[in-house]
């Protein structure tokens, strides 16, 4: 353990990720072309330039965002103790996360996830 | 890692507590004065973790009570950020100098 | 497990109806009538089931706690819910956003409870942010009104500071004692500087929520700007929540330093008393105006806890019960009327006599309560409160509250003489009440007689109550 396990570890991020690239690219037939360069790959060419101001819409994603993000701070210490509280904590979370989930499904429902 | 005395770390939070109320009464824009309170509850955060650590190391009441700080203020700045939003559609500004429907 | 269930059932069937509005809510749409029929129904059977079975006993480690008195104190809020929503009726049936309203206002009240029943100053912290957090947020319910929303923002800055004080207060306590928990808090704590700083910044911070005086800048403004279901909310709930916690920690928790928060608590209620009286006197909209006569009788409730004895204690719960009767009287009053007709100066009340007599009398005995009259419940909740203040022989403040009552009274009795003297060009048109505001009506009125006639209703709390 120690160091040697980091070492391994590392290694195996790398490879992991390394492999995955080359792999695609030796399966992949590549061509080039303008469009493959720009911002939005969708088929259709950019109108304008992608830097623009976003709609102030979009606020509301921010705000679910900031709410959700934030609630999985609960998870790292339950994480800590799942192993010696069993049961329980299991029942726990699945409350903790049923609420979550019944504030995500109101979200949902008002259209506050729609893109607009 | 214990170089660092407690009394230092007080004197950080503490600073940071009046610094946060000096910018909640002088800045008249909302946004900067929500960012005030945040750094009113980080100084709390501070203080419970320093404190938490350098004298009571058995036990964990301090940091989980920053846990909660942290995603209350979340919760708080969410339903603040869309306060502001929709007084921003009714008054077009958020400077608090212009919200004066109501005086005295 | 079974413990749990029958401790904490006044929360957990608090928490189930409030799952089953959201319920509601995401899977179907209702119309609005149907809907405040479900709710109003939810709210009269949560009321009925807190009287039956209640248990004492503690539970996670001490974090929640309650007695007889919490759950009293509970079954009081609850009463005071029920009212408001069948005032607001006539507010909400119009309304888009009726399921989302009785959510958040339910939230606030299961923050209550928790307050009330905690053990420790962690769950007390989360109780008082789940129940002003989603406060500022119905608080801005007239999505048009652009005073509305001003009111929200004033009061989610205002309460986001003053909790902001109150970590910083809890933070030191945790530094210089160790614990969280109440129990341990009371054992070590003592007059050094430090604990004495820490016990000051709780108490601005209870101080702002409950709008003692020099920290109840809010209060008017929000109390304005709100919609008129809120401001009740916020008056008589929200308050009597937060004095309901304060006594207990005043007497157990910080008892060590009595004597320091006995002049604290001295000098607070005289400045509250006086200042709120004198503003409420040059008041020409009702809502501010209301506003002020509750700093004022905040003012009046402070006497009472400074009295420091189980008398003291009970005063304030009975006090808080009258309060909420007479109050809403009032407020139900200006509530139906600013819905229908959206006037709320009170120079729109003159004349109102001829064109609504039992409204009148409604209000005006609502007023009579508030200003301590004595056939009215009102003077007996003011009679207990000076009486338990009397126990520490302060006979300057009892003065200063007994002036102060002369001077309330003649702002009260100036509201009533334009009611029943004052002619009015336009006076309010004659309005019909429906049934579910006339039936909160019917129920402030029996409570303002009954709870001062009933000798038992006092008996009752003070066997409960605590005090040293």
């Amino acid at each position: 353990m120690g160091s040697a396990s980091l070492i391994a570890l590392t290694l195996a991020a790398v490879l992991f990720s390394a492999g995955g690239i080359l792999i695609a690219k030796l399966l992949v037939k590549g061509t080039v072309n303008p469009q493959k360069g720009q911002a939005y790959e969708c088929g259709i060419p950019t109108s304008s330039s992608p830097w623009n101001q976003f709609n102030i819409g979009y606020y509301l994603f921010a705000l679910i965002f900031l709410i959700f993000d934030v609630e999985l701070i609960f998870l790292y210490p339950w994480a800590v103790v799942v192993k010696k509280m069993g049961m329980v904590a299991l029942v726990e979370i699945v409350v903790f996360l049923f609420i979550l989930f019944m504030g995500f499904l109101y979200a949902h429902k008002k259209g506050a996830l729609k893109w607009m | 890692m214990s170089s660092i005395p407690l009394t230092h770390i007080l004197f950080v939070s503490t600073a940071l507590f009046f610094i946060g109320m000096y910018g909640l009464f002088t800045r008249r824009n909302m946004i900067t004065m929500l960012m005030s309170v945040e750094l009113i509850l980080n100084s709390v955060n501070i203080n419970f973790v320093a404190f938490n650590k350098y004298l009571y190391p058995d036990k964990l009441d301090g940091i989980f009570f920053s846990l909660f700080i942290i995603t209350i203020a979340a919760a708080e700045a969410a339903v603040a950020i869309a306060i502001i939003i929709n007084l921003y559609r009714s008054h077009h500004s958020i400077d608090v100098e212009d919200a004066t429907e109501m005086k005295y | 497990m079974n413990d749990l269930l029958i401790i904490m059932k006044q929360e957990l069937l608090l928490t189930l109806i409030i799952f089953v509005l959201l319920t509601l809510k995401i899977a179907k749409d209702m119309d609005n009538g149907a809907f405040l029929n479900l709710v109003n129904l939810l709210l009269a059977i949560n009321f009925v089931v807190g009287f039956l079975g209640g248990m004492e006993g503690m539970l996670f480690n001490e974090m929640y706690h309650t007695n007889s008195l919490i759950i009293l104190e509970k079954n009081i809020l609850n009463l005071g819910t029920l009212i408001i929503s069948l005032q607001s009726w006539s507010w909400l049936k119009d309304h888009k956003h009726v399921a989302e309203f009785y959510i958040l206002l339910l939230c606030t009240l299961l923050g209550m409870f928790f307050m009330i029943s905690a053990g420790n100053l962690l769950m007390f912290y989360l109780g008082l942010e789940l129940s002003t957090i989603p406060l500022a947020a119905i608080a801005n319910f007239d999505l048009a009104k652009r005073k509305s929303s001003e009111a929200a923002m004033k009061l989610i800055i205002s309460s986001a500071f003053s909790s902001g004080l109150l970590l910083f207060g809890i933070s030191l306590v945790y530094g210089s004692t160790g614990t969280l928990g109440f129990a341990g808090i009371a054992a070590s704590y003592s007059a050094d500087p430090m604990q004495l700083f820490a016990f000051v910044l709780l108490l601005a911070g209870f101080g702002f929520k409950i709008s003692a005086v020099p920290f109840h800048l809010w209060t008017a403004d929000v109390y304005e700007g709100a919609p008129v279901a809120v401001t009740s909310y916020l008056s008589v709930i929200s308050k009597g929540a937060i004095l309901f916690v304060l006594v207990p920690v005043l007497y157990t928790v910080f008892k060590p330093i009595a004597e320091s928060w006995y002049n604290m608590l001295y000098l607070l209620s005289v400045v509250t008393i006086i200042v709120g009286n004198l503003f409420a006197i040059r008041q020409e909209n009702f809502k501010r105006f209301l506003a002020f006569s509750s700093i004022a009788q905040v003012g009046f409730i402070l006497v009472g806890i400074t009295g420091s004895s189980s008398a003291g204690s009970s005063a304030v719960v009975y006090f808080v019960l009258i309060y909420i009767f007479s109050n809403l009287a009032a407020f139900g009053v200006v509530s139906f009327v600013s819905a229908t007709t959206g006037r709320e100066g009170i120079s729109d009340y003159k004349g109102f006599y001829k064109t609504n007599p039992v409204l009148s009398w409604v209000l005006a005995i609502g007023l009579f309560s508030l200003a301590g009259v004595p056939p009215t419940a009102g003077f007996f909740g003011k009679f207990f409160l000076l009486l338990a203040g009397a126990g520490k022989g302060n006979y300057i403040l009892l003065t200063i509250a007994a002036l102060n009552m002369i001077i309330s009274l003649y702002y009260y009795l100036r509201i009533v003489k334009a009611i029943f003297m004052d002619s009015n060009d336009h006076p309010i048109e004659k309005l019909s009440v429906p049934v579910f505001p006339k039936l909160a009506l019917y129920l402030c009125m029996a409570g303002i007689v009954f709870t001062g006639f009933v000798r038992y209703v006092y008996d009752y709390i003070q066997s409960l109550s605590i005090g040293f």
